[in-house]
């Protein structure tokens, strides 16, 4: 019976600690004015993303368009209209939910399959790090466009056009595991050299005398020591996984029933609003992808100096 | 950083040293099942440790035998790469991965270690023979507080609790004298000699009859180099530690040590209790080592060197080790390995100087 009590009371006891060590991290997170910058974009970017009928209305297709074609911004449409007379700020807020979406699930992915394979590969060495390295290379090589051409109609068959998964389009999934797969072998190449480099550290010499297992040497003693390199990884990820998207769009792997930022700067290229001296066709999405990259970066910078002891006290 | 970081006082009083029978009464674990009780601590024979290179062998440790009693702390001093520390990670065979025990044993308690297999030999690392390792700051994560680092031998070595380990690592702290305000630091924000307490700290986690130091204080000041010293001193006497100190730093032997194993070029040179082998060095190999070390008293152009350098191990020369640098070098040395000689007052040399095997101490 005691012994039951003095579990719970560790466990909780332990809960105590983690919340007093996020409440110490959360104080000192928000002591860095670039990082609290980018959490307030990027905050206000992910509430546009997760709503953005409240602020603008419903998405407005071609037969609802309340402007004329090319309108220029206005009292009534702040960002003016596009080539079909959409409200370009309507569409531009409604692309935040497919940029973002596309942006952290193919950084997701990348990571998960870049850390995990990138340290596997680092700490054991030998066969292992040969079969995954092979692996890697293989994947380093695939052509994104090529392998989101086979891979999208592919896709589309076997789940049907109109499959949806977490709300977004098969079409859209296409994106992100193409994504995906070209970009992981990139960042466990990085993080295994890294983890090789750490490997032949003194401290992880004496780890494995101490007795520490190799998964705990890799999550315990290694991860930490990647955590820059992974959150530096996460933020290009992102930028390149929203650039992707917008390339990929251009060759008619987007969806067109939602549109994306990349949609909407492709659908102002191709209707030539350059040409025309349209310029909030073009920069309404630019400035968001620009925005919630930098914020991503702002936010990446901060979080790195924070969880990197040494430079924790610097400051 | 708020806080100056002042090493604590040293306390001049040191407690009178356990005897081997307290030692090993005082264990906090039972001896390992196969041991021998009556058996002495440490006992090595001709111990062979080969580095395997593309071009060959090297043989960095070649026969070399001593053994260590329960309390005894033992210098093992040389000039670098004379297989000094080879010789002590041997024990628990931490070598590097083309490293090879090719021969001798090493018994622990009577029980041979070289002879079990590396899972086996798991049993005694840390838990019997534990390594204060040389560099601190290198030997530490730099993004895991110090205390949770010292808890991992309790944690997984052990298998006791996350709790309990930590409460013990924060005795362990307390005992090698890093005050508790430093106890969630991070190695960055110690001194050297603060980090060195903690690997010393970490090294006793265990509480482990044998303690290798490695080059513990060769990175430190003279001032903490002598407070480590003495704590290590201390805790040798208190906790009843066998110590196995690595160093090409002759004074630190002199203080720390009760036996002093001198070793050249892979092979022992010459083994003695400190203040014999110090006073009436009797292996040509020992004189200009203890010449080449400098004297506060004497005049700095009376400090010698050695010519030449220590032999290529991939292919030492057949007889002594020693005989292309040595001054007293006879037509045999060449030719024939020296026996040991072994004095009365407790020495052994191996030279060809002194031909019968048993002397009498030379007046």
């Amino acid at each position: 019976m005691s012994a039951t009590i003095s579990v719970a009371s560790a466990r909780s006891q332990r809960w105590r600690l983690r919340g007093t060590r996020l409440r110490t991290f959360a104080a000192r997170y928000s002591g860095r004015k670039d990082g609290m910058l980018g959490l307030v974009v990027l905050a206000a970017f992910t509430v546009l993303a997760l709503a953005p009928d409240l602020f603008v209305g419903p998405l407005e297709t071609a037969t609802r368009a309340t402007a004329h074609a090319f309108d220029a911004p206005s009292a009534q449409h702040f960002f003016g209209a596009d080539d079909l007379g959409r409200d370009m700020l309507n569409r531009t807020v409604h692309g935040a939910r497919i940029s973002m979406t596309i942006g952290l699930l193919a950084t997701v992915i990348t990571l998960v399959f870049g850390v995990v394979v990138g340290l596997v590969a680092g700490y054991s060495g030998g066969l292992v790090d040969n079969v995954l390295m092979r692996v890697a290379d293989f994947f380093l090589v695939l052509p994104t466009f090529v392998l989101a051409l086979i891979l999208a109609p592919v896709l589309i068959e076997v789940v049907g056009a109109d499959a949806e998964f977490l709300g977004i389009r098969a079409t859209l999934l296409v994106i992100v595991v193409v994504i995906g797969i070209t970009s992981w072998a990139a960042t466990a190449r990085i993080i295994r050299s890294q983890t090789l480099s750490l490997k032949q550290r003194m401290f992880v010499d004496r780890a494995r005398v101490v007795g520490v297992g190799p998964g705990r040497i890799i999550l315990r003693h290694i991860l930490p020591n990647v955590v820059n390199l992974i959150v530096a990884n996460a933020v290009l990820t992102f930028a390149t996984a929203v650039l992707t998207e917008t390339t990929l769009s251009f060759i008619g792997l987007g969806d067109p029933f939602q549109p994306s930022w990349g949609q909407i700067l492709n659908g102002a290229q191709s209707s030539g609003a350059a040409g025309l001296g349209a310029w909030w066709m073009i920069a309404p999405p630019a400035a968001s992808v620009v925005l919630v990259i930098l914020a991503f970066t702002l936010m990446g910078n901060a979080l790195d100096d924070l969880l990197n002891p040494k430079a924790r006290t610097r400051q | 950083m708020s806080e100056p970081m002042g090493e604590p006082a040293i306390e001049p009083a040191l407690t009178p040293p356990l005897t081997p029978g307290q030692i090993r009464g005082r264990r906090q674990w039972p001896l390992p099942k196969q041991a021998d009780p009556a058996a002495p601590l440490l006992q090595v024979r001709n111990l062979q440790t080969y580095f395997k290179l593309g071009s060959g062998w090297v043989k960095a440790v070649d026969d070399v035998s001593f053994g260590l009693t329960d309390g005894e702390a033992l210098g093992l001093v040389g000039e670098s790469g004379c297989g000094k520390t080879t010789t002590a990670l041997s024990l628990v065979r931490l070598l590097p991965t083309n490293g090879r025990i090719r021969g001798g044993s090493v018994e622990l308690f009577g029980i041979d270690l070289v002879a079990k297999s590396d899972l086996a030999l798991q049993r005694y690392r840390w838990r019997e023979i534990s390594i204060i390792f040389q560099g601190a700051m290198n030997a530490l994560n730099p993004v895991i507080q110090v205390r949770r680092q010292i808890a991992e031998p309790i944690r997984y070595r052990l298998g006791q609790s996350e709790a309990a380990s930590q409460k013990r690592a924060e005795e362990l702290l307390d005992l090698v004298g890093i005050p508790s305000r430093r106890l969630g630091a991070y190695p960055h924000e110690l001194s050297g000699g603060m980090r060195q307490r903690a690997m010393i700290a970490m090294a006793l986690a265990c509480d482990p009859a044998i303690v290798i130091g490695d080059e513990p204080t060769t990175a430190l000041d003279a001032m903490v180099q002598a407070q480590i010293l003495q704590l290590l001193e201390q805790l040798r006497r208190e906790l009843g530690l066998s110590l196995i100190l690595i160093t090409h730093d002759l004074s630190v032997v002199a203080e720390t040590c009760d036996r002093v194993l001198v070793m050249y070029a892979g092979r022992v040179a010459e083994e003695g209790p400190v203040a014999r082998v110090f006073t009436e060095p009797r292996h040509p190999y020992t004189r200009k080592l203890l010449g080449a070390f400098p004297n506060i008293r004497s005049d700095r152009r009376t400090l010698e060197t050695i010519p030449g350098e220590p032999p290529n191990l991939l292919n030492p020369p057949p007889g002594c080790r020693f005989a292309p640098r040595c001054p007293q070098v006879m037509p045999v040395c060449t030719e024939v390995v020296p026996p040991e000689a072994v004095f009365a007052d407790g020495v052994r040399v191996a030279c060809h100087l002194y031909e019968t095997p048993v002397h009498e101490t030379p007046a």
